[in-house]
This record gives C-alpha cells, sequence and structure tokens, in this order.
C-alpha cells in the first residue's frame, strides 16, 4: 500500500482496522504506519457560520481532510469522559446521565473536562457541559487519537456502560491512565474463575456454577448443578441471550444456536434460585486510594428489593427502595458482603452488586465495579449525587473531604418501574425474563408503600383500575397461591372472571368467579372481554419455557387493548396492594426538593 | 420586544420514559429549557416521571415533580403550585409550556386544555396555542390548510371505523395505502397495506391504539424521496431554517428509522429554496408564534412533485439532531421565544455576534444512523415500515458523505467498523458468510428490496456481486447520488483488498 492510498483510504472514512484487515496487516502496525507519515486527523468545529465568525463553543469533529486544525490549546488538567454512544436496551439514558454528572463534578473541582460521545439525543453531547465536546465514534482508534492529541491526564471509563469498558484495556495497554477502580479489578468481577476465587477466599456464597465452552460441557455442568440452571455468555450487558434452563433439550439447543462458546468466551451456567428475592446495591467507596484499604470509606447508596422473584432481569424488574421484606439480619449480611468487596476489589468509584437472598442465606451473584443503571434511581430517591461524588473520588477526592461517610435511610418510599416496546412488537410475547428488553423506566414516589407503586404504574402508563373485573389463569406451579391473590381482589371489590383450570381453584376457596372459555373451546373468551374492555386487568403467568399458544395471545391482547397485566403473582399482590391504598385516600403530589 | 414580565412560573412538561420514538433527546431540550427559563430569572416548575434524567436533577428545576404525567396529575400539581404562589405572594402568571416534552407533553396539556383545566385556573400554554397544536396536529384540519395555501398534500382520507377506511380505500383507489393512527407516538398502530386483508388489519389496530379512534389513509408514496426541515418562527414573523435533512431511505420508512443526512444532498438550489418557502407559509399557516417546528415533505423522483407529509408543532427527535449538527441550540432558544424575545434579540453563544436569526451554514456533512434490538424480540417482524422500531441512534460528522457514513457505521457499535472490509463475518439469518464473500444475488435483491436494518450493507453486497448503479436503484429507490458515494467506498476497499499481494 502507497502512502497515496492510505491516505485517500482515510478520507474515505476507512478505519485502521478496515485498512488493516484489507491488507493484511494488524491495526496496530496501521497506526503505527499512519503516525510515522504523520497522518493523523486534524478536529474542525461545529459552529453554525462555516467559519465565518469566531467560535467560542468548543464542539469538534475529526477528519482527514488535510487543513486547519481548529482545537483551543490550553495548559490545564484534562480528564476525558467516555459517553455511552447510541441507546440500545440494556445501556440507555442512565449512563448518559453519569457521563454528564462526572463532566460536571469535575469542572467544579477545576479540571478541563472533554467529553467524547456518538450520540445525538444526549445532555452529554451538549456544547456547554463538558469543556470540550468531541462528537467522535468510541474505538480505540478515534478515542486514542484525542487522548494523545490532547494529551489528558486521565480518562474515566467507568460511567459509559459496557461500551467505554470494553475499550479500557486496549486504552490502558496503549498509555491512557484510567481513573477509578482498576482495569484489572473489573476484570476480577468480570471474570469468572477470577470472581469464585475471590469469593471462596471472602468467605461470600455465590450460586452454585460451571462454565462451558461446548455443549457436553454444559450438560455435565448442568446435571452436576441440577435443573433449573441460568446459562448466558460472559461479558455482556442487558441480559443478552441469558434464559432460564429446565431440560436438556432446551440446554442443547441454546448451545447450538443462541450462543458462540469458544474458550475465551465460555458460556456461564449458573444454578437457578427458584423463588429467590433479588437485590440491588448500588454503593460509592474510595477504597483504593489508601495503601491500606481499611483506611478508605465506602457507603451503601441504596439498597433496591426487587418485586418479582429471581429470573426477571434488573433491569426490568420493578423495585422498592429501601427493601420492605428483608429481615434485619439478611440487610445486615448485605452491608457486610457489599463493603468487604469494595475493600477487596480497591473500589474508587462506584460499584453495583445483585444478590440473590432465599430464606436467610444471601447468594451474590453480580459484582460491577462501575455505574450502573439504578445510579440515578438511587440519587434521586436518597437525594445525594452519587455519580457526581463518584467522580470526584476518581480524580482523587476522598468521601470524607466530600462528606458522604453515611448511608442515608428515606422516609419514604421510591418505587421503579420498567417500560416496555410490546407494542410495537405485537407478534412478541410480553413475559418477564433473564434478557432485558426494557427501554425505559419511571419513579413513583410516596411515604405509603401502595401509592408509590400505583403512582409508577400511572406512570409506566399502565394505571391501576380502581374497581371492575379482574381476569386470572396462572399456571400450574402458581396456583397454590393465587386463591390468596384473587381473594385480596375479592376483597377490593373486583368481579373475578377465568377459565374452567382456575375457576375451579378460585371457587374451591369459596370465590364467586365469572367462567369465560378457552380459546377455541367457545365464546366468549378472554380474548372477546378484552377487545370490548370489559377486563380492567390480566393477571396471567406463563408456564415455562415453551408458552401456550393461547396465553401468548391473552398477554398480547392485553398489550394492544391498553389493559394493565401482571405476568408474576408478587407483581399482582403489588396491584391488589395499590389499588388498596388509592380506593383508601387517593394520592397527592410533592415535589424533590421537599422530600430532601 | 424583550421579555415577558407578566410571567411569574413557568410549568414545564417532560416527556416521561424512555420508549421506541421519544428517547433522551426529551431529556436534552427539557434540560435546556430550565437552563433558558431560570437564565431569565422565571421560576420552574418541572413534572417527569423519568428519575433517570438530568433534568429532573433538584438544582434544574425550582421546585421537581417526579411525578405520573397524566392529566389529573398535572392538575394536582396546577392547584398545588397556585396555592404556593398565593403564600408567597408571587407578581405574575403561571403558564405551561408544553412544547419541550415530546407527544406526552402535548397530548397532556391537550387534554388539559379541553377538558377546560387550563381555562379553570387560568393558565396559558406558551410556545404553542391550542388551536396551533391542533392545527397541526390533526391530520384533516392541517391537509385542508396546506391545500388553502396552495401547498400539496398525498391523496387521502380519515377514518373512524372500518367502513369509513374501506371508503377511503376505494377512493384512492390503489395499493399499497399507508395508514398512521391520530396522536399515536412515533406513528405506532401505522403500517402499509399491500392488499386488502393486510389494510383491515392495520386499520382495525390503528383505529383501536389511536387514543381519539381515529386513522389517516393515504395514498402510498413508496419510493419517493423524503425531506425535513427544522423552522423556527418568533411572535413579529421572523422565521429561520436551523437545518435541513434529507432521508437516505425514500418514503415508506419512518423518518426514526431512516439514515438521515444533513444537510440536503440532492436538491439542485431552486429546489431547497421552493422547500424553505413552503417551510415559512406552512409555520405561519399553523400559526406556531413562538418556537420551533420539523416540516416533512415528500419528492416524488420522476415528477418532482413536492408534498408535504406532516408537521410537528414541538421540538421533536429530528430538533435534537439538527441541534447537534448545526451546534444551534434549538430547545434553549425555544424557550426563550417562548416568553416573549424575538430572534434577533437572542445571542448565538457560539459566535457571540450573530443572533439567533442567523441561518445556521454548516460546511460539513452529517450522518445519523438508527440502532435496532431485533435481537430482543425475535417473534417479531424487522421489516422497517412507518411505525418506528429503532433504540436509539448515532451520529458522525465529516468532510464528505463517505467519510461521515463510515464513522457513523463504527459509531453504532454492532462490531463493524465500517461499511465493509472489517474481517467480520456476516450473520444471515442461520447463514454466515465470510467478510469478503459475495453473496447470492437472491438474497442481496430480496435484502435491498425490503427495507430492513442491514439494508446499507446489502448495497455493498450487490457493488460486489456486480449489480449496477440502476439496478440498486431500482430495488431500493435510494437517490443514485448516494449510491455513488458508496460505490466509491466499495471500488477503493477493492483497490486495497489488491494491495495484499
Amino acid at each position: 500500500m502507497t502512502s497515496e492510498q492510505l491516505t485517500k483510504a482515510k478520507s474515505l472514512g476507512f478505519s485502521d482496522r478496515q485498512i488493516a484487515n484489507l491488507t493484511g496487516h494488524t491495526e496496530d502496525q496501521i497506526r503505527a504506519e499512519r503516525k510515522r507519515q504523520g497522518l493523523v486527523p486534524s478536529y474542525r468545529l461545529v459552529d453554525t457560520c462555516a467559519a465565518e465568525f469566531e467560535a467560542y463553543t468548543p464542539y469538534y469533529y475529526s477528519t482527514y481532510d488535510r487543513g486547519d486544525d481548529e482545537v483551543t490549546p490550553s495548559s490545564k488538567k484534562k480528564v476525558m469522559i467516555l459517553g455511552g454512544g447510541p441507546n440500545r436496551i440494556g445501556q440507555g439514558i442512565e449512563f448518559d446521565y453519569c457521563c454528564v454528572h462526572a463532566a460536571f463534578a469535575l469542572k467544579e473541582d477545576g479540571f478541563e473536562t472533554l467529553m467524547v460521545n456518538s450520540n445525538p439525543e444526549t445532555v452529554s453531547t451538549d456544547y456547554d457541559t463538558s469543556d470540550k465536546l468531541f462528537f467522535e465514534p468510541l474505538t480505540l482508534e478515534d478515542v486514542l487519537h484525542i487522548y494523545e492529541r490532547e494529551k489528558c491526564w486521565g480518562a474515566i471509563a467507568q460511567f459509559g456502560g459496557q461500551t467505554p469498558l470494553n475499550l479500557a484495556m486496549s486504552l490502558k495497554k496503549n498509555g491512557v491512565n484510567i481513573i477509578g477502580t482498576s482495569p484489572e479489578s473489573i476484570e476480577i468481577a468480570e471474570d469468572r474463575k477470577l470472581f469464585s476465587a475471590m469469593l471462596d477466599r471472602l468467605k461470600i456464597p455465590q450460586p452454585p456454577n460451571g462454565m462451558a465452552t461446548h455443549e457436553a460441557e454444559a450438560l455435565e455442568a448442568a446435571h452436576r448443578l441440577t435443573y433449573p440452571v441460568l446459562v448466558r455468555p460472559s461479558f455482556v450487558l442487558g441480559g443478552r441471550a441469558m434464559q432460564i434452563v429446565y431440560t436438556d433439550a432446551e440446554l442443547q439447543h441454546y448451545m447450538r444456536f443462541a450462543v458462540e462458546a469458544s474458550p475465551d468466551r465460555p458460556v456461564l451456567v449458573d444454578k437457578f434460585l427458584e423463588d429467590a428475592t433479588e437485590v440491588d446495591v448500588d454503593c460509592i467507596a474510595d477504597v483504593g486510594q489508601f495503601e491500606d484499604p481499611s483506611e478508605g470509606t465506602s457507603v451503601i447508596g441504596g439498597m433496591l428489593e426487587h418485586i418479582e422473584f429471581a429470573g426477571v432481569h434488573s433491569g426490568d424488574a420493578a423495585m422498592v427502595l429501601p427493601a420492605h421484606t428483608l429481615s434485619s439480619g439478611v440487610v445486615e449480611t448485605i452491608r457486610k458482603y457489599t463493603h468487604t468487596m469494595a475493600r477487596e476489589l480497591r473500589v474508587v468509584g462506584l460499584m453495583n452488586v445483585q444478590y440473590a437472598v432465599k430464606g436467610d442465606v444471601v447468594y451474590v451473584l453480580e459484582v460491577n465495579p462501575r455505574a450502573s443503571r439504578t445510579v440515578p434511581f438511587v440519587s434521586k430517591a436518597i437525594g445525594v449525587p452519587m455519580a457526581k461524588l463518584a467522580a470526584k473520588v476518581m480524580a482523587g477526592k476522598t468521601l470524607k473531604e466530600l462528606g458522604f461517610t453515611q448511608e442515608q435511610r428515606p422516609a419514604y418510599w421510591a418505587v421503579k418501574e420498567s417500560v416496555f416496546p410490546f407494542n410495537r412488537f405485537p407478534e412478541q410475547d410480553i413475559v418477564l425474563s433473564p434478557e432485558m428488553r426494557s427501554t425505559g423506566e419511571v419513579m413513583g414516589l410516596d411515604a405509603d408503600l401502595g401509592i408509590a407503586y400505583a403512582k409508577s404504574q400511572m406512570a409506566a402508563n399502565s394505571p391501576l383500575p380502581l374497581k371492575g373485573r379482574v381476569f386470572i389463569s396462572v399456571s400450574d406451579p402458581h396456583k397454590d397461591n393465587v386463591a390468596e391473590v384473587a381473594k385480596e381482589f375479592a376483597r377490593l371489590g373486583f368481579q373475578l372472571v377465568a377459565t374452567n383450570g382456575t375457576a375451579a381453584i378460585l371457587e374451591k376457596a369459596g370465590l364467586h368467579v365469572q367462567r369465560v372459555f378457552k380459546l377455541n373451546e367457545g365464546r366468549p373468551t378472554a380474548i372477546d372481554l378484552l377487545k370490548n374492555k370489559e377486563i380492567q386487568l390480566v393477571i396471567n403467568t406463563p408456564s415455562g419455557a415453551a408458552p401456550r399458544a393461547d396465553e401468548v395471545k391473552i398477554r398480547t391482547t392485553a398489550v394492544l387493548t391498553g389493559t394493565p397485566i401482571m405476568t408474576t403473582l408478587s407483581g399482582a399482590r403489588a396491584a391488589a396492594m395499590g389499588i388498596a391504598a388509592l380506593q383508601k385516600s387517593g394520592y397527592e403530589v410533592r415535589t424533590i426538593q421537599e422530600y430532601h | 420586544m424583550p421579555k415577558r414580565t407578566d410571567i411569574h412560573s413557568v410549568l414545564i412538561i417532560g416527556a416521561g420514559p424512555i420508549i421506541i420514538g421519544q428517547a433522551c433527546e426529551f431529556d436534552y431540550s427539557g434540560t435546556q429549557a430550565c437552563k433558558a427559563l431560570r437564565e431569565e430569572g422565571y421560576r420552574v416548575v418541572l413534572v417527569n416521571s423519568n428519575p433517570a434524567t438530568i433534568m429532573t436533577d433538584p438544582e434544574f428545576a425550582d421546585r421537581t415533580y417526579i411525578e405520573p404525567i397524566t392529566p389529573g396529575c398535572v392538575e394536582k400539581i396546577i392547584i398545588r403550585e397556585l396555592n404556593e404562589m398565593k403564600r408567597t405572594s408571587a407578581q405574575g402568571k403561571l403558564v405551561l409550556l408544553p412544547t419541550l416534552g415530546g407527544q406526552t407533553a402535548l397530548n397532556t396539556a391537550m387534554s388539559l386544555h379541553k377538558s377546560g383545566v387550563l381555562e379553570k385556573y387560568g393558565v396559558e400554554m406558551i410556545g404553542a396555542t391550542a388551536e396551533a397544536i391542533h392545527r397541526g396536529e390533526d391530520r384533516e384540519a392541517f391537509k385542508q390548510l396546506m391545500l388553502q395555501i396552495g401547498l400539496d398534500v398525498p391523496i387521502s382520507g380519515t377514518a373512524h371505523t372500518l367502513e369509513e377506511a374501506r371508503a377511503v380505500a376505494d377512493r384512492i383507489g390503489r395499493f399499497p395505502l399507508i395508514i398512521r393512527p391520530a396522536f399515536t407516538l412515533g406513528g405506532t398502530g401505522g403500517g402499509i397495506g399491500y392488499n386488502r386483508e393486510e389494510f383491515e388489519e392495520i386499520a382495525r389496530r390503528g383505529i383501536d391504539l389511536s387514543p381519539v379512534s381515529e386513522i389517516l389513509v393515504e395514498e402510498s408514496l413508496l419510493g419517493w424521496k423524503e425531506f425535513e426541515m427544522e423552522v423556527m418562527r418568533d411572535r413579529t414573523d421572523n422565521c429561520v431554517i436551523i437545518c435541513s435533512i434529507e432521508n437516505f431511505d425514500p418514503m415508506g420508512v419512518h423518518t426514526g428509522d431512516s439514515i438521515t443526512v444533513a444537510p440536503i444532498q440532492t436538491l439542485t438550489d431552486k429546489e431547497y429554496q421552493i422547500m424553505r418557502d413552503a417551510s415559512f407559509a406552512v409555520i405561519r399557516a399553523v400559526g406556531v408564534e413562538t418556537g420551533g417546528s420539523n416540516i416533512q415533505f415528500g419528492m416524488d423522483p420522476e415528477t418532482g412533485r413536492m408534498v408535504i407529509i406532516e408537521m410537528n408543532p414541538r421540538v421533536s427527535r429530528s430538533s435534537a439532531l439538527a441541534s447537534k449538527a448545526t451546534g444551534f441550540p434549538i430547545a434553549k432558544i425555544a424557550a426563550k421565544l417562548a416568553v416573549g424575545y424575538r430572534l434577533d434579540e437572542i445571542r448565538n453563544d457560539i459566535t457571540r455576534v450573530t443572533p439567533a436569526s442567523f441561518e445556521p451554514t454548516i460546511d460539513y456533512v452529517v450522518t445519523k444512523i438508527p440502532r435496532f434490538a431485533f435481537e430482543k424480540f425475535p417473534q417479531a417482524d424487522p421489516t422497517l415500515t412507518t411505525m418506528m422500531k429503532s433504540v436509539g441512534e448515532a451520529m458522525a460528522i465529516g468532510r464528505t458523505f463517505k467519510e461521515s457514513l463510515q464513522k457513523c457505521l463504527r459509531s453504532l457499535e454492532i462490531g463493524r467498523s465500517g461499511l465493509g472490509g472489517d474481517g467480520k463475518p456476516w450473520r444471515i439469518g442461520t447463514e454466515v458468510y465470510g467478510d469478503r464473500d459475495i453473496l447470492p444475488k437472491d438474497l442481496i435483491a430480496r435484502r435491498l428490496s425490503v427495507p430492513n436494518a442491514d439494508r446499507i450493507f446489502f448495497i455493498r453486497h450487490a457493488l460486489r456481486a456486480e449489480f449496477t448503479l440502476e439496478e440498486i436503484y431500482q430495488l431500493t429507490k435510494i437517490d443514485r447520488w448516494f449510491l455513488t458515494q458508496i460505490a466509491e467506498i466499495v471500488t477503493f476497499e477493492e483497490e486495497l483488498a489488491a494491495t495484499r499481494n
């Protein structure tokens, strides 16, 4: 390849990786060759006036169209903040929120902040959020150019979700100072073997688990652990291809079609803890700043208890802060484990831990030493800007200096509910699973837990009805507990509607039930009533991995007709609690300035 | 005309949770509005149920309600705030700014207007009047208005029942037909009917999903070119175009799901000026007096016939893109216009010398590509239609379309480092092809003619499989100019690959 060809390739937008692959080199070789030839991008201004007037807002893009470089030089200490890139399910506005806070915080502390992001929908790409904005792809090539060009002191990779985290190791290898928790600690948390070894050492339980690089290994692990097991690929965010598996056949199908397993990227196989309660904890620590980890501080921001039982992705689950059913003993254990792991991983900044509680035993499911999806929610719930504090800690301040050393316990309830795009995909079953599918979230705040839950449903555009008919249809494993939930709705004045199977159980419990036909057995069916808006709430729990066609039809019809639907009994219980509270007293509104 | 002094507090309605069609661009616009209005000394009251937003941070508004965005809830907030203003003997009015929180805010405000709540409590709507919102949003009223001012619109009719829908279909007299439900977000429930059965199915669903049980049935403009204009107007009738945007994908794909390019690349100056004049005529006729609007145009590539598709009398997803593409802060300026400033009274932050009435000029090309999540919804239909399905987007800036396109493709984070040649295999259904394999012609033809998330890559596959530009054009109706640009990239990919030996 001639230098003219290399120059032309860059001006046509070819990345080093494309050029390397096409010409039979490595990306590093192409980068070195370009640098040798002095072929680096210049940075131009987005200035509204095609360079007619001088521009004062430093908003830049790179180009290989050779010419003036318009970056204003400065001698301040610079920190680069790596954004999250395009929104996707699993990585959305929450991470933009964290990046914006990092920019505000470090500006306050006298740093020059550089934001790198490619998502036009965000506040982080507003020209007055950071000192300099680079509207650029988040790839090693593009990020390194800016870092080197601007001679940054450090870069923050903890705040933009998985995108910058995936870059962290290769950036570090190329001389970038990744501030905050070290990429090595992040690797311990992400690498199954290292992580298990750490938990063993700390005597913290995790669900029995194994790893598999091919089908036979997966089967062997599953037999050792006994079904059901939770399977997932390593290194993903948003529960991509995460699944609960009940049989050999399902597992074989999963290994053949759902994932690509390899020795580098093994599939993780965990014993699935049925009916466990999940808890998410967001914590902030400055431990890694100290030689002796016991000198540092770690503070829990919030404990969020899931409303749905284990098996629903934490990005999809409804959650309550503070925990509402856990015993004080369990809460204390969670606290202890969290602090122990923060010290062991020498966390500088944020850490998120997911726990499963079964009986009195607390298991650690996952640790992520980075900003999590729940950080903005927790920050609003406790009135403390966690992301902002974390950024300051990463840049050198201690939590003591920042005055945040005490866990807060709010005197009110905050409920998080997720919002799904199912109305866009009418063919798609809506049952919640370990694969995250929500696009957004809302918060319900109130002194009464029932009202807070009711507000969250209202905000999620699925307001709880105060009267009318409830259609109940549950699968066999849930039949034991359905009567108790149904009684609650009957007590609240609702008329119960069910098909034969569920109806028989409810009648046995002394409840009056209006029977409807199953699909294809006669009319009217639940679908008819839904379409006529004669059903105000649906309680429908799925029957395992292969749901029956008629139950899917009921769920998708509920979505299309805008009828609130609960696909778990715990969700249904929460709904009853919310309805009871609304019936009793209605709701009032309050500002967060008054809450805090 | 300086800012209004009769206003004490401004109630801003946010957009609520992130959903398809309404993402964090409204956090961006709401945050800008909060900042701009507080800068002017107004007391800002905000309602938004989404805790992951920057705007709901306690320091961005004086009073922040993280409460559901429903008419009932907003009414409670209005009553509470009026009492609070009385208690503190505040001088001036409480007004409502509904144009920065997407469709959610607009619908909530319109509902409060229709139920008489705003009148009862003396709360004025600023940014756009209820009448202007109605003229912009009600498809039938909008179409009549366009015809009155001499602009062309697609032949269409509204329907509230299946019978009415059938009658409109008969009047248009040919398939395919476009169905758009009224007052739904990002076209939820809309679609394209290629035959009577499909038409009736979508029409039924659309009537169901529309909060006013209304759909618009339209002649199909499939294959027409699509353009957008971002316009702003002040109360002394100054109008400016902030940004012109061209959809790479022709009509038939929701603009939120289209690759889009700014500024417009394939119009002559004369055509562009006609579109600019039409944009001003539209915003004047609809009567958006103080703020921004987005206007969508369709153009028949054969005859040049130009029709107005729709307008959003509010800050939209395209406004966020236009702001980032030009550096012009549309939401901030819209908030200032809403409280009485004129465009020529607001200074451009970037140059500090030009006023906001100075139309932005750009000397680069901006490309936006949507990001999809079909892997999460395996049962869903991945065909792109008039109902938006993407969950996010990336934008990139370059000096040429080619540079910005390839930068944008690697910004998408779908594992690709550009248009092709990065060594990654192509997974198509259950088949896996090598990066430089020549794909089967029938597969390529199918993926070009039915819009889908990977169509841009299939243009490369087609060129490498020796389809002519004309063949690709006939299959996609993507303007030949864009295809020529892509062909230059692909040709050079071959030149680079040839250096290997």
